[in-house]
């Protein structure tokens, strides 16, 4: 089901599929990638000076810049801007609504390559990527380390879990939230597919705890076109009823509920502040990796949305 | 309810077809994992509830689209009143079979018969249904179908219905029954209506047979039959018969025609005027003073033949209500000159005594244009016979094959031979000789001689066994006592041939003494007695000349001057095979008819299977060629107008089931209660259609809804569909 995509990338995900070595397939999406340097969003614990602020109580004494009491007599503590100590928590969602694949690589394989593209990418800098993998329960859940190995992880958790239907996302949210030491950016690889309400209560526990949180909502094509013709029967990975029905008849009201879905939840992110991204499962990895991070880097400030 | 087409109910197969469509759509369902079941949610389903439920629809649409157009092709109908409620339409196949026999032109003064029946057939037409199954016949000698099984129109119908005349010939009513049955199991409606309009002539619906009855019956299973009688006077006068009495056909003769009016009224009919005409021009004319009714009078007319070459000679009445039985027709062949060969093989006087008969006149004067020619036995000529008319044989000892062989020939070519027995015959050489069957010279083998006398010694006297012959209608004039005084003593003993008739006999023992038959174009007469006197006194007699110079004159005539009644089939025959393979007639209407000329066991005919008009055709070898005219009557028995009342028809009819409807009132009454077949094709074709239509409609308002959904609500890209 990737007919459109060039027969020349090398990086398409049933390409990547073949690999079979996570690490290496890290590496291949991820050299060539121009990576920009992350800022810390942590200041103050730096050596590169920031600039200086008018001292007040309560603020370390070694902080004091002497050089400058001694021009002007007053007090002025400097400021530093952090370069490292980055951590980065991939979140990805296992449950069965992910094995859904309408072409050879499914959403979970698709955001198993992601996941290590972005440790990859990650563990490039120095900075450290810890992972959890959830479905109706926090399954594993590594601390962010610095290590390579975290890419192998990635391929170990993924493969020995059995998936179940997940019941509630925003309890697994909650869950790897009181489980984070410390604030990080928070990137969560899950076709989101349960209730908005739900989603959003999860994803806004992970920002008030100060996480930096990224959806990466990964979903696949057939899902977002919906393109069936004759007489098919929808048989629910979780659980659901099935449904035989001529989806070209239906189809103009499954792409209702799906917008309506989609624009819920994107305007829940851009409330909360959580940068929203629809990635879809036939596109070339390092293509989507590209536009997110250049996207990503120029809305910097702030929170952001787009469709990869 | 039935079906006049069920063989068409198979299509209610078809019905099957949507079924099968649906149910292989059904079968060929897809299987899918699918993880965004959460956007296929309740509404999604009930829609999809719903389309499966249109889906359903449509098909039951289809279906019973499908159900009611095989059922409109089937023809639909019924005779039950228990579905009155159905919009359905008064439907019936018609036949009309209209007497087209000549008493139809019998006329009351206003219009004929004829007419009278047309305008009752558009009465019936006005009840017809336009595309209903209808049939026109008129019935006469052979029924005639004029519209067979054809879709009504009306403007046709009665155009058709203007074009139709009545026949010179008889209605055949017996044959009517079977011949309508075929025309009713050949026609396709529910319910079947034959009317019969004919005068209903009391010699023919006076009394009925039981077969016809019968038959009628039969006819009334299959059909509603209505019986419509177009009733008139009896009052008719028709010129029943002319016959040549006497004379000869030769030019400068006079020959002697009777003709016969027959008043077949009620009533006397005085002053009958009867003329005669020749070529056209009346030479005649004669008065009969009263005619009583059912009684026939004679007037004689005398015919002077002014020139060789066929005469046509008719006698005709006028002023009566039915013109076409006025006139009798007769046709004459009048020659130059008559000449015959009397071979005498006796030692005595026969050959004279034939001689003097042929030659005898009234009034003593010579004919010049008469020639005898009497030779001996051993002068028998061996050469060509051409200007010989008649051969005359006068006890003839015997003959050669070679004369055998010659005199044959000669008769076949349309000569005359007579044959006298004699003293000298040699019985078993003529056997041998003459020939057996259809090709034997004489009409008999021959015999011994044999006594022909009674106990007094005084031979038995003449009795014409056949008084209508040619041959012995002048002597049927003679007093009896004359005729009783010829005597015959001595007879030749014969065996007559299958193809020979006797014409005349010995009284009181039906043995023969004259014998005919035909060989050819000829024929032959055979006289088992002698002229000479030893044998019997006839040469002393009248008759004996009277008979001679009318066997010349029969025998000198041709085939054609025989008249002959319309239905008869005309010939035309030839000695040798003619150069054009085709012969012509010319119809008394002008019309002409080529018949090819076929080869008939020695000779060549040309044959006319059926004369269907009254009057003179002609008949020609060739286009080219003149035409040899052949007189062709209407045949008398329909002449007898006389209608049977109506409730006389109805009492011969009872148990029949037939109708009579004998006025324009009742006729309409009684079609509006028989009629009570009802058609639903149309009303199930439209169904149908509307049906049709309808599910074409909900069926693209459906696919243009769910465009106009696909048009206002696409929030992605179009995917190119999946097989």
């Amino acid at each position: 089901m990737s007919g459109h995509l060039p027969q020349t990338n090398y990086l398409d995900p049933e390409l990547l599929q073949r690999l079979g070595d996570l690490e290496l397939v890290a590496r291949e999406v991820v050299e060539g990638l121009r990576v920009g340097s992350h800022r810390s969003p942590l200041r103050g614990l730096s050596t590169e000076f920031a600039h200086h602020r008018q001292y007040a109580p309560g603020d370390a004494l070694r902080t004091i810049d002497w050089r400058v009491y001694g021009r002007t007599d007053r007090y002025y503590t400097k400021l530093y801007e952090a370069e490292t100590n980055f951590d980065c928590h991939l979140l990805i969602d296992a449950s069965s609504s992910m094995n859904y694949a309408s072409g050879k690589v499914s959403k979970l394989e698709y955001a198993k390559f992601l996941a290590a593209s972005l440790a990859y990418v990650v563990l490039k800098q120095r900075d450290s990527v810890g992972l959890s993998v959830f479905d109706s329960e926090v399954r594993t859940y590594l601390p962010p380390r610095s290590a390579m190995g975290i890419i192998l992880e990635i391929d170990r958790s993924l493969r020995d879990i059995k998936p179940t239907p997940k019941t509630s996302l925003a309890k697994q949210l909650h869950d790897i939230a009181l489980m984070m030491k410390r604030r990080s950016v928070v990137v969560v690889i899950s076709d989101l597919l349960s209730d908005v309400d739900d989603i959003l209560a999860g994803l806004d526990h992970l920002h008030f705890d100060g996480h930096s949180v990224v959806v990466l909502h990964t979903l696949d094509p057939y899902e977002l076109k919906f393109p069936f013709a004759g007489t098919w029967r929808f048989e629910g990975l979780e659980g659901e009823e099935p449904l035989t029905t001529q989806p070209q008849r239906i189809r103009e009201d499954y792409l209702k509920n799906l917008t309506e879905y989609m624009d819920s939840l994107r305007a829940g992110c851009v409330a909360a502040h959580i940068d929203y991204l629809t990635v879809d499962t036939s596109r070339p990895l390092d293509v989507v990796l590209s536009e997110f991070f250049n996207e990503r880097q120029s809305t910097l400030a702030g929170p952001s949305v787009g469709a990869r | 309810m039935t079906f006049l087409n069920p063989l068409l109910l198979l299509g209610v197969l078809g019905i099957g077809l949507p079924i099968l469509a649906h149910l292989i759509n059904r079968q060929r369902i897809k299987r899918t994992d699918w993880a965004a079941m959460q956007f296929l949610d309740r509404s999604v389903r009930v829609r999809s509830r719903q389309l499966r439920l249109r889906d359903l629809i449509l098909l039951l649409m289809r279906c019973l689209a499908v159900l009611l157009l095989v059922l409109a092709l089937a023809r639909p109908a019924t005779n039950s009143a228990d579905v009155s409620w159905m919009p359905g339409e008064e439907r019936a196949g018609v036949i009309i079979a209209l007497d087209a026999s000549f008493s139809m032109q019998h006329s009351d003064g206003k219009a004929t018969r004829f007419e009278r029946a047309i305008e009752k057939a558009r009465i019936i037409s006005e009840h017809i249904q336009p595309g209903d199954p209808v049939s026109l016949v008129l019935l006469g000698g052979e029924h005639r179908v004029v519209l067979r099984n054809v879709a009504y129109n009306a403007h046709r119908f009665a155009e058709v219905l203007s074009e139709q005349q009545a026949a010179a010939e008889p209605l055949d009513l017996d044959s009517v029954p079977k011949r309508l049955e075929a025309l009713v199991q050949d026609m396709d409606a529910l319910q079947k209506e034959v009317y019969i309009v004919t005068d209903t002539q009391a010699h023919d619906w006076g009394r009925l047979s039981s077969p016809f009855q019968d038959a009628l019956r039969v006819l009334g299973q299959e059909a509603s039959v209505f019986l419509v009688p177009v009733v008139g006077s009896d009052e008719n006068l028709a010129v029943t018969g002319m016959d040549l009495v006497s004379g000869a056909l030769r030019k400068g003769s006079i020959a002697r025609y009777r003709a016969t009016v027959h008043n077949y009224g009620k009533s006397p009919v005085s002053g009958v005027e009867v003329r005669c005409r020749v070529e056209g021009v009346q030479i005649d004319s004669r008065q009969i003073p009263l005619i009583p009714p059912g009684s026939s009078e004679t007037v004689s007319l005398f015919v002077p033949f002014y020139n060789a070459g066929p005469a046509r000679i008719t006698a005709e009445i006028s002023g009566d209500a039915l013109a076409t039985d006025n006139v009798r027709r007769a046709v004459a062949e009048v020659r130059d000159r008559v000449s015959v060969l009397c071979v005498d093989g006796s030692t005595g006087d026969a050959g004279r005594l034939i001689r003097s008969a042929l030659l005898a006149r009234a009034d003593g004067a010579e004919d010049e244009d008469f020639v005898v020619q009497s030779v001996q036995w051993p002068d028998f000529p061996a050469g060509d016979l051409g200007q010989i008319d008649v051969v005359i044989l006068a006890d003839v000892p015997e003959i050669t094959q070679e004369q055998a062989s010659q005199l044959s020939r000669y008769v076949r070519q349309g000569n005359g031979l007579v044959w006298f027995a004699g003293d000298t015959v040699k019985a078993s050489k003529w056997n041998e000789l003459s020939g057996e069957g259809d090709n034997a010279l004489l009409p008999a083998s021959l015999g011994m001689v044999v006594d022909a006398s009674d106990n007094l010694g005084v031979g038995k006297p003449l009795d014409p066994s056949m008084p209508d012959h040619t041959v012995c209608r002048p002597l049927l004039s003679l007093p009896e006592d004359l005729l009783s005084e010829t005597r015959f003593l001595k007879r030749l003993q014969v065996e007559p041939a299958d193809t020979s008739f006797l014409v005349m006999s010995l009284a009181g023992s039906h043995s023969p003494i004259l014998l005919e038959h035909s060989l050819g174009r000829g024929h032959v007469f055979m006289f088992t007695t002698s002229a000479h006197t030893t044998w019997n006194n006839m040469a002393q007699t009248p008759v004996f000349p009277m008979l001679m110079q009318q066997i010349v004159t029969y025998l000198t005539g041709r085939e054609f001057e025989q008249p002959r009644i319309v239905g008869d089939s005309l010939t035309l025959s030839y000695a040798k095979q003619p150069d054009a393979i085709d012969a012509v007639f010319d119809t008394p209407s002008k019309q002409t008819i080529t018949v090819p000329v076929r080869q008939h066991r020695n000779g060549y005919v040309a044959l006319l299977e059926k004369s269907r008009e009254a009057g003179f055709y002609v008949a020609r070898v060739s286009v080219q060629s003149p035409g040899m005219p052949i007189a062709v009557n209407v045949i008398t028995q329909e002449s007898d107008v006389a209608c049977v009342t109506t409730a006389a028809l109805l009492e011969s009819l009872e148990g029949t089931g037939i109708t009579v409807s004998a006025t324009a009132a009742d006729l309409s009454a009684d079609i509006n209660t028989a009629r009570t077949g009802r058609s639903f094709w149309r009303f199930f074709m439209l169904a149908g259609l509307a049906v049709l239509v309808i599910e074409s409609l909900f069926a693209d308002r459906i696919l243009a809804r769910n465009q106009s959904r696909r048009d206002q609500a696409s929030p992605l890209p179009q995917h190119g569909e999946v097989a």
